[in-house]
């Protein structure tokens, strides 16, 4: 109890055996004009257009960098209408009616492989910037960026660890694609010059790393390894990651660039083979309801599937008269929802629905728990009390800005104080 | 269907403050089982009263220091104000109470145990803010209230005390009853060890206590760190001071002080308590060696023959300042381990010199 924890129970085992339904049959699908990283947005057609899969519809406009939206369906353009995005805020998005079809635009064609063979830098960041390609690990950071970078790039890392419970989206596609992982690590290497490349996965996941050195195979001539990472949480952060993986400690706040490295999440790079390889989009990702709270089911559904649908096809709420908490992502850093008319975008992989469990707050006993189990080794028990008195001098020493909000603060607390509420909350006032 | 509006994270481990409590009440039974055995109803007469007297003033205190909803019938006020009453308003004032009636003598009279058990809950604890917010320990507090208020009660007090020895074994080599070697008649290192010696009812055993501790420790209840390193530095400079003073019986010394006196339950018991502990990994390093280094210093040259429970509230007094936000931090950087040895080798040195180590 009182010591550092780094086990979480993952819920993983039943949900890897789901089966996972390809779901193609919504009825209207929708496009947010705006995201958390994009404040303004502007769409490119008018209503009664016809658009096909892959056809720009609009663009994002973020503080330094464009982002096309492009279709996931083909149809008629009918409207406006606001629904709820990954971030839980209430957005306008554009609506398509699908006509099943799911019509290829005339310029998605594959290039061959001689071509691929001649690109240059400037080349792949391009490809990567038109596909609109951005961190699907959760960040929606714009992949071009990241690629863009001056520094000389030694390594690529490929991010499977997923290490927050209930999410499978990344182990599903490491697991059913490794080989298109494999080219989208091979396509970034080459983008960004690095001469070796690393694909990190959990110690536990024995049949991922089979897989992935059986596919290694065919591409014996480049230097990729399968590197395994511990079990715990928070190692899915790239900084804890890249910690086990290298052996380099990189200070917070630095960018991973001047080390040397650069690092992607697997179905980054898969969607990164994706628009290489195809000229295509992300047009699909995995989306999983878990919980104790709705029947469990795994699915595929293209970007812009509205999640009411999906819930409705996995069989609906459990026992609807207890009370519920929505939560679209991990149950350790996820937002809460609370209607659940959610579109799918890039970044959306899993709902939880979850019984709510009423925790009644003790007073703190000084145990610590929070302070060994912080993985950034901040005090949060500190940070709390300093919060409580608004000392804002004393939260600076204490590094408030150093959270990376994992959550592992409240999860151990024996007497169930909601730590990185404090966390947050001491972030906001601190910076003031 | 109701959806509830929450932060992250949404899932909890499965550990609560209680349990918490509860394993150090169960790490308590040997003891309180060794002392029963051993005073009978002496004992269970002042560990009752001890706890009647902590669980009914900490539960009076906390109905004084809440606020009372408005209510028609004096009953719904008297009600209102203990809405927040949980387990732990028990569990915690049962816990020093059954510390503070281990860390008495059996003999004790009750009018002693009932000022040091009120003293100790109220001064040492609700006036601080009640659970988690007082800085002393409050078992502690009330021992020494009543050692120094009601010093004269405490004489004659012990029982089973050797005819030759005359005292306590701390006593004995400390007010010359025997000098060290002899003392080893009256007091084998096995009778300190199994507790058939006289002292504080709880104290005296360090098997049950061992017992206790293991206990604590797998279940994760109490850090080791504290347990570790005030047990290690007492060691270290007890060991010192042996190989001045008594150079053929060193390891018989150390054990003799190891076994004799409050160490060992102060150690396992009293400075595991999070309430009064620093929150860091150095801090607590750095608190287990001081209370390892008071109660050495105490014991060699203060003025009473133990004191553990001095060298806890001492200790507890600089808590506030290990953990000041400008330097308190979670990492064992090389500064605080190249520290916290020089801080042993400076504390060694007191001792070896101040027993007469140059001589």
């Amino acid at each position: 109890m009182i010591q550092k924890t780094k086990y979480i129970p993952d819920g993983k085992q039943a949900l890897k055996e789901l089966p996972i339904l390809h779901y193609l049959d919504a009825q209207y699908v929708y496009y947010p004009v705006t995201s958390a990283r994009c404040p303004e947005g502007e769409t490119c057609v008018r209503g009664g257009q016809f658009v096909k899969v892959g056809e720009i519809v609009g663009t994002r406009k973020g503080a330094f960098f464009e982002q096309p939206m492009h279709a996931t369906v083909s149809g008629e353009v009918v409207g406006y209408e606001k629904h709820i995005d990954q971030s839980g805020k209430l957005v306008d998005c554009l609506i398509v009616k699908n006509d099943k079809k799911y019509t290829l635009h005339p310029s998605i064609v594959d290039r061959s492989d001689v071509e691929i063979e001649r690109l240059t830098k400037e080349e792949y960041i391009q490809i990567v910037k038109d596909a609109g390609l951005v961190g699907l690990g959760g960040s929606a950071f714009p992949t071009y960026i990241k690629l863009e970078t001056k520094d000389p790039i030694e390594v690529v890392i490929a991010n499977g660890v997923e290490c927050e419970p209930n999410l499978i989206s990344d182990y599903g596609v490491m697991m059913n694609h490794p080989k298109e992982v494999i080219q989208g690590l091979i396509y970034t290497m080459k983008a960004s010059g690095a001469k070796r490349g690393i694909i990190a996965i959990k110690k536990k996941y024995k049949e991922i790393e089979e897989r992935m050195n059986f596919a290694l195979k065919e591409f014996s001539g480049y230097n990729i390894e399968v590197v395994k990472v511990g079990n715990y949480y928070p190692q899915g952060w790239e900084l804890a990651m890249i910690k086990n993986a290298l052996g380099i400690t990189i200070p917070q706040g630095e960018l991973l660039s001047k080390y040397g490295v650069l690092n992607f999440n697997v179905s980054t790079l898969q969607s990164v083979y994706a628009a290489v390889k195809k000229r295509l989009p992300v047009l699909e990702r995995l989306f999983t309801i878990s919980g104790d709270g709705i029947f469990n089911s795994s699915f595929r559904a293209r970007i812009g599937t509205l999640v009411t649908d999906l819930v409705e096809l996995a069989g609906g709420y459990k026992d609807e008269t207890k009370p519920k908490v929505m939560i679209l992502g991990g149950p350790m850093m996820g937002t809460n929802i609370l209607r659940d008319d959610v579109v799918m975008t890039h970044t959306t992989t899993s709902l939880i629905v979850l019984n709510e469990q009423v925790e009644k707050e003790e007073a703190c006993v000084h145990c610590a728990s929070c302070v060994y189990s912080c993985p950034v080794q901040i005090q949060p028990v500190q940070i709390m009390n300093a919060y409580k008195v608004r000392d804002k001098d004393a939260l600076k020493m204490l590094e408030v800005n150093k959270c990376i909000e994992c959550g592992l603060c409240s999860y151990v607390c024996p007497s169930k104080i909601h730590l990185t509420e404090y966390m947050r909350s001491g972030k906001r006032f601190a910076g003031k | 269907m109701q959806a509830i509006k929450q932060t992250s994270p949404y899932i909890r481990k499965p550990v609560s403050t209680k349990r918490m409590m509860t394993d150090v009440l169960i790490a308590l039974i040997p003891v309180v089982a060794f002392a029963i055995y051993r005073f009978g109803s002496d004992a269970i007469v002042r560990i009752v009263l001890s706890l009647v007297t902590m669980i009914g003033l900490e539960a009076l205190s906390f109905g004084m220091t809440h606020k009372p909803d408005k209510a028609d019938k004096w009953f719904d006020r008297l009600k209102s104000r203990y809405k927040d009453y949980s387990i732990n308003n028990v569990l915690t004032p049962a816990i020093s109470a059954i510390i503070f009636a281990m860390i008495i003598p059996s003999k004790l009279h009750p009018y002693a145990v009932v000022m040091g058990a009120a003293f100790g809950i109220v001064v040492g604890k609700m006036l601080f803010g009640g659970l988690g917010a007082n800085i002393f320990n409050p078992a502690a507090v009330g021992r020494i209230f009543i050692a120094l208020a009601l010093g004269d009660m405490f004489s004659g007090t012990y029982t089973g005390i050797d005819l030759a020895a005359g005292s306590t074994a701390l006593g004995t080599i400390r007010e010359g009853g025997q000098l060290f070697p002899d003392a080893l008649n009256s007091y084998s290192i096995l009778e300190l060890f199994m507790g058939n010696v006289p002292g504080a009812m709880g104290e005296i055993s360090a098997l049950a206590i061992l017992i206790g501790a293991v206990y604590l420790l797998i279940r994760r209840s109490a850090d080791y760190r504290v347990m570790l390193s005030a047990a290690s530095t007492f060691i270290i400079l007890i060991l010192l001071a042996g190989i001045k003073l008594h150079p053929d019986y060193i390891l018989e010394y150390t054990l003799y002080h190891l076994f004799a006196g409050g160490l060992m339950f102060g150690v396992v018991f009293m400075i595991t308590d999070p309430v009064t502990s620093p929150v860091t990994r150095p801090g607590r390093w750095l608190y287990g060696l001081m209370v390892g280094t008071l109660v050495v210093l105490i014991r060699l040259f203060g003025a009473y023959p133990e004191g553990v429970a001095f060298a806890l509230l001492f200790a507890n007094m600089f808590v506030p300042l290990i953990d000041y936000p400008k330097w308190s931090t979670n990492k064992i950087k090389p500064a605080f381990i190249i520290g916290y040895i020089t801080l042993i080798v400076v504390f060694g040195l007191v001792v070896y010199f101040g027993v007469g180590g140059a001589a």
